[in-house]
């Protein structure tokens, strides 16, 4: 698709976001299978934590042990049920983190599988409208974000949070009074946790969005390093990229300070409430309502807490990241399953059927107007015009990416557009100028175009395509990695494996835009064969981009502005003297002097 | 082994050399703060001990003063070290990855042969990131050892049986700590790069969406994701296991530890030789050193990971040079090209012994049977390479003699795969431009047709690498680019291959009109092209095997009628 139809995407044409009680149900609807896995796992943490939390009472006994002056066997036995408390501690906590590591790993593949399940189904016109970008940073970003969080924020967080409660909780057994002190320091906490929250959310954003466009600028520059070279323009690179990279560099200092003034004020906190206990401890040993061990059990307690405390506090922006990713996940996975194929796909050899067909991707421009058009089953049509003449867009309604402003157009009787579902598809193909290795073994590769192909029937297609032979000399033969992190292939090489994909696919209507483009001209050659062996025995829609491929197509349309200006075989029309004959002449003379 | 390190360690101390200042300043602080953490469980002992065993306020407050103070004092000496100890690693990252930057845009060319462009974003991103953290991993480390001081200090005026204790079993405990993991962390890492692939895969799939679409592949493509996932999630949660129990292990012999020492501490304390106080604060301080003592594996790891990319950033630095450069004295104005082009002999890769005169002001088509021929030649013309066998010449005079920069002014190679940057359009095609009109190097290349068709006309944003325009459309931009730098020398390879017939024929024209009187040489296999030039050249296995007008090639030779007609 070319950029004069591309407009910039905005909100309103992002794919959609979850709101949060969406959110909120979706992981609900996720965890229900594991409902049993969640409990124990909670249940065992639960445990190991309130067990845990025996040390400081114990430690307290030995403070009092000590100044009874109390026996030595009482004091070892003591210790004994330390260590026994570590045993058991240690053990059920390993035990429980494993358990919740599983349930958030399976819930996360379930999530992400169910992700990808939709994102592949959402129509092509959405995607585009969105930009691809959109899609491709939830699948990288958003996923990577919750697998994080998944990984060492929940397990953490669940730690920390039990570990406070049962804290507090074993602080008011000891006595209330102490829980009373110990809570005189959360105010100090919620306050810097809102203000920590609302400041670092939109800077961290900003951070995200500085990195990408470093990362982005990086690989723009060193990509482009020989034409920045021929050109010249080696400072004012590097001036970009050491812009970029400044503001980095300001934005990540920002985010320091922010930081480090959240911990001062976390300090503050840790001093009132300790103060706090302690003066309790003097209050209460003073009233003979507690011992010494026991106040310094408290004070124990709430030293212990520091750690789980700040940790829980530091975790809340990942925390809160990682659900404003979720929500971007859900609002894709949320959408309706793709439907079942309305019906059979068609494998005999159909025709094509345009009737009054006008679009336009702008109101008031249309690129489209008036088109009429029938194709013959198997018959071989070209599409042949100058840039903008609409080529691009007939073919791509009538590959049915998106339906027509007016008009109709019917593929075997029926419409294409709506049949949306990848039944459709193997009913017709579309190959178009944007070509992709899917990285993984070859033989993977093509296998996504039939799934159940042999070996055998893999080579043939290749062979079909000429490409048999180069795909065999590869170090690993078929089973090669390709692909991005793989062995990488050519642009021929990419299209021939495009053309190859189609032969396995095998659906009688194909669809062929500009698939000949990027090979160059002694390339192109090799695949115009490649194309016409291809679309042997199909009906095919070819947008020609070179006239000796229309040469030998059965039928070419001429279009001009949006229409179809003139139709008919290759010798027709030069003798007709009209469009064709004037392109083929400009053409034919650069390159036919006597032939 | 020792020798290759070389480059590496240099590179890394001349990099935390260069922040000596903030290093300092980040050293003295961590010291404070560490100090300060350490002294947290001694004060609690002592208020303990002071205040609420004898019941006495007046000292409990008086150590609740000290704490207060200790606390101001770490909180601050926290803040500012840490401030200078990330400003130290950031600005060191942001200086390598500007040096890296300026090298592998050097004009001498070397350093980005043989490495992807990912991967070289990714040393001048997340490498230089890592040899900047080591400044951090440094105070943190000089930090740590003051805290492990000061309280070692404490312990042993305590008792010197419980600060031995401490001292030689917190070491010991870290030890078996270490050997108990070792296994799980090998595991775990070769689980985790198997675990990463499910993203990989999925970004993948998405990357090629449409093609998926277009042949009806999504079922297939969701069967994979699904397998390949659920084999990742095999992976990962062995990795996960292995690391819940390995934190499991550490628990139970912390906690193990911590009961030998409140057993060894409360006999001393039952005894009489030590108070209920420091009984309170050696248990402190037992679990407060687990701390420091932990942060050095961690700082240890970031030293082994900062050498290992200081290493890759010393390679890149250090990449030999493609061509040198031209005696330093050369820095004159642009060179007056006349524009005569020469190639005498020249040897390289494919080619063999080619000789070619270009004329001043004559237009020449190269024409080749095998593009890795033109390759060759392009990369000899842009002087990206040297010829392995003899010469080319700029007016007579060799170019490894001319300044690169002033012979790439007179001589412009714009190469078939040539790169639009993120700007608008006017400011990409007027990139080289150096201010000049443009409006003719726009009408030529058929760029004004692309302008019109874009809503923005020449404001229209031009996204990263050209990505947001149609394949024919960047062409076109490229050549207006290349049209509007007026190189007395232009060298176009393949300018047309994207644009349909009709298209190619005007920009043939408008090449042609446009660099009328000026050496042109255009590598192409494009009859429309050929057509426009003053004689063609047809290299074929590396050799000249003709030269003649184009027309009397087409008639004369076969071979040349294979490789330009269709």
């Amino acid at each position: 698709m070319s950029g004069t139809e591309t407009a910039a995407p905005t909100a309103s044409t992002l794919l959609p976001v979850a709101t949060p009680a969406r959110t909120r149900a979706a992981v609900a609807e996720l965890l229900r299978p594991q409902r049993a896995l969640a409990l124990t796992a909670l249940a065992v943490m639960v445990g190991s934590t309130a067990i845990g939390l025996l040390t400081q009472p114990l430690l307290g006994r030995i403070v009092d042990l000590a100044a009874d002056a109390g026996s030595a066997d009482a004091l070892t036995t003591t210790a004994a049920l330390l260590a026994a408390v570590a045993v058991v501690q240690g053990l059920t906590s390993g035990y429980g983190l494993s358990l919740l590591s599983r349930l958030g790993e399976s819930t996360l593949a379930r999530l992400r599988e169910r992700f990808v399940d939709r994102a592949l189904g959402l129509p092509l016109e959405q995607v585009e409208k969105a930009g691809a970008g959109d899609l491709t940073a939830r699948v990288t970003a958003d996923v990577a974000l919750i697998a994080e969080a998944v990984r060492t924020a929940l397990p953490e967080l669940a730690r920390s949070l039990l570990t406070i409660v049962l804290t507090l909780g074993a602080m008011a057994l000891l006595d209330w009074r102490f829980l009373l002190a110990a809570l005189l320091a959360v105010p100090v906490q919620v306050a810097t946790a809102r203000w920590y929250v609302s400041q670092a959310v939109p800077l961290y954003a900003r951070q995200r969005v500085a990195a990408g466009a470093q990362q982005q600028q990086l690989l723009d520059t060193v990509a482009g390093g020989p034409t920045v070279r021929a050109l010249r323009l080696e400072r004012e690179h590097v001036e970009r990229v050491t812009e970029r990279s400044w503001s980095v560099v300001d934005l990540t200092m920002r985010g320091v300070r922010l930081v480090l003034g959240f911990y001062s004020r976390l300090h503050v906190a840790e001093y009132l409430g300790l103060a706090a206990v302690l003066l309790t401890g003097y209050w209460l040993v003073s009233r003979d309502s507690a011992s010494v061990g026991t106040a310094t059990a408290a004070a124990l307690y709430f030293h212990s807490l520091f750690t789980p405390v700040n940790a829980a506090l530091v975790l809340l922006d990942d925390a809160q990241s990682a659900t404003a990713g979720l929500s971007r996940l859900v609002g894709v996975t949320d959408r309706p399953p793709p439907p079942p194929p309305a019906r059979e796909a068609r494998t005999e050899r159909v025709d094509v059927v345009v009737r009054g067909l006008g679009h336009c991707y702008r109101p008031g421009h249309p690129v489209l107007s008036d088109v009429e058009l029938t194709i013959r089953p198997g018959e071989r049509v070209a599409l042949v015009g100058a840039s903008g003449a609409g080529k691009t867009t007939l073919a791509r309604l009538v590959a049915g990416i998106q339906p027509p402003t007016t008009g109709t157009v019917l593929v075997g009787g029926v419409p294409p557009a709506g049949l949306g579902a990848a039944t459709a598809r193997r009913t017709l193909a579309l190959i178009t100028q944007e070509t992709h290795v899917f990285a993984g073994p070859l033989a993977d590769d093509l296998r996504l175009a039939a799934p159940d192909a042999t070996d055998d029937e893999l080579r043939a297609a290749l062979d079909r395509v000429d490409a048999l032979g180069w795909a065999e000399a590869l170090p690993e033969g078929l089973s090669t990695v390709v692909g991005d992190g793989g062995h990488r292939l050519g642009g021929a090489r990419t299209q021939a494996l495009a053309l190859a994909r189609l032969i396995l696919a095998d659906p009688p209507l194909v669809i062929l835009d500009e698939a000949t483009a990027e090979a160059g001209s002694s390339g192109a050659r090799a695949l115009e064969k490649a194309v016409a062996r291809a679309v042997d025995g199909r009906t095919a829609l070819i947008v020609a981009h070179r006239l000796s491929q229309a040469a030998s197509a059965d039928r070419i349309v001429v279009m001009d502005a949006g229409r179809i200006v003139e139709s008919g075989t290759h010798d027709e029309l030069r003798a007709l003297g009209g469009r064709y004959a004037t392109l083929w002449g400009a053409w034919s003379d650069t390159r036919d002097t006597g032939a | 082994m020792r020798e290759a390190d070389l480059p590496g360690r240099r590179l890394l101390w001349r990099a935390v050399r260069g922040r000596r200042r903030d290093l300092v300043i980040g050293s003295v602080f961590g010291m404070g703060h560490q100090t300060g953490e350490a002294l947290v469980p001694v004060l609690i002992g002592l208020a303990v001990d002071r205040g609420i065993v004898g019941g006495d306020l007046p000292g409990l407050l008086l150590w609740l003063g000290v704490l207060a103070a200790v606390y101001v004092g770490l909180s601050y000496s926290f803040r500012f070290g840490a401030r200078a100890g990330e400003r130290a690693s950031v600005t060191a990252a942001h200086r390598l990855r500007t040096a890296l930057v300026e090298r592998v845009l050097a004009p001498e060319g070397g350093a980005d042969e043989g490495r992807l462009p990912g991967e070289l974003a990714n040393t001048a991103t997340e490498d230089a990131k890592r040899v900047g953290a080591v400044t951090m991993a440094l105070i943190v480390g000089i930090g740590a050892t003051t805290g492990l001081a000061v309280g070692a200090v404490v312990l042993l005026r305590i008792s010197l049986p419980l600060g031995l204790l401490v001292l030689l079993g917190t070491p010991l405990l870290l030890w078996l700590v270490h050997l108990l993991s070792k296994p799980l962390e090998r595991r775990s890492a070769t689980e985790q790069d198997r675990a990463a692939r499910a993203s990989g895969v999925a970004a993948d799939l998405v990357a090629g969406l449409r093609v998926l679409k277009g042949i009806g592949a999504e079922r297939a493509a969701v069967a994979r994701y699904r397998r390949i996932s659920q084999d990742s999630l095999t992976a990962t949660l062995r990795a996960a296991r292995a690391e819940a129990w390995q934190s499991g292990v550490v628990t139970l012999l912390t906690g193990t530890f911590l009961a030998v020492v409140a057993l060894v501490g409360g006999r001393l304390a039952a005894s009489g030789a030590i108070g209920l106080g420091e009984l309170v604060s050696s248990v402190a301080l037992a679990l407060f050193l687990i701390g420091p003592l932990s942060e050095f594996s961690w700082v240890y790891a970031q030293l082994a990971q900062g050498r290992a990319s200081a290493a890759r950033i010393a390679a890149v630095l250090d990449s030999a040079h493609a061509v040198t450069d031209g005696p330093a004295g050369d820095t004159g104005p642009a060179l007056p090209a006349a524009g005569r082009l020469r190639l005498r002999g020249v040897s390289y890769g494919p080619l063999r012994g080619v000789d070619l005169d270009v004329s001043p002001g004559e237009i020449v088509g190269v024409v080749t049977t095998d593009p890795a021929d033109a390759a060759a030649l392009l990369r000899c013309l842009a002087r990206r390479s040297d010829p392995e066998e003899g010469s080319v010449e700029l007016d007579g005079t060799d170019v490894r003699a001319l300044a690169l920069s002033r012979l790439r002014a007179a001589v412009l190679v714009a190469e078939h795969d040539a790169d639009l940057f993120e700007g608008t359009l006017l400011e990409n095609v007027g990139a080289a431009a150096s201010g000049a009109d443009v409006t003719a190097a726009l009408a030529a290349s058929g760029t004004d047709e692309v302008v019109r068709a874009l809503p923005d006309g020449l404001a229209a944003a031009v996204t990263a690498r050209g990505h947001s325009l149609s394949g024919g459309q960047r062409q076109r931009v490229a050549l207006a680019r290349a049209l509007a730098a007026d190189a007395p020398v232009l060298v176009l390879h393949e300018p047309t291959t994207a644009v349909d017939a009709v298209t190619e024929v005007r920009m043939a024209a408008g090449i042609g009109a446009l660099r009328e009187g000026r050496t042109t040489l255009l590598v192409t296999n494009s009859p429309a092209l050929l057509a426009r030039t003053g004689r063609v050249v047809l290299l074929d296995a590396g050799r000249i095997a003709a030269t003649g007008g184009h027309d009397a090639l087409v008639q004369a030779r076969a071979d040349y009628r294979t490789a330009v007609l269709a």
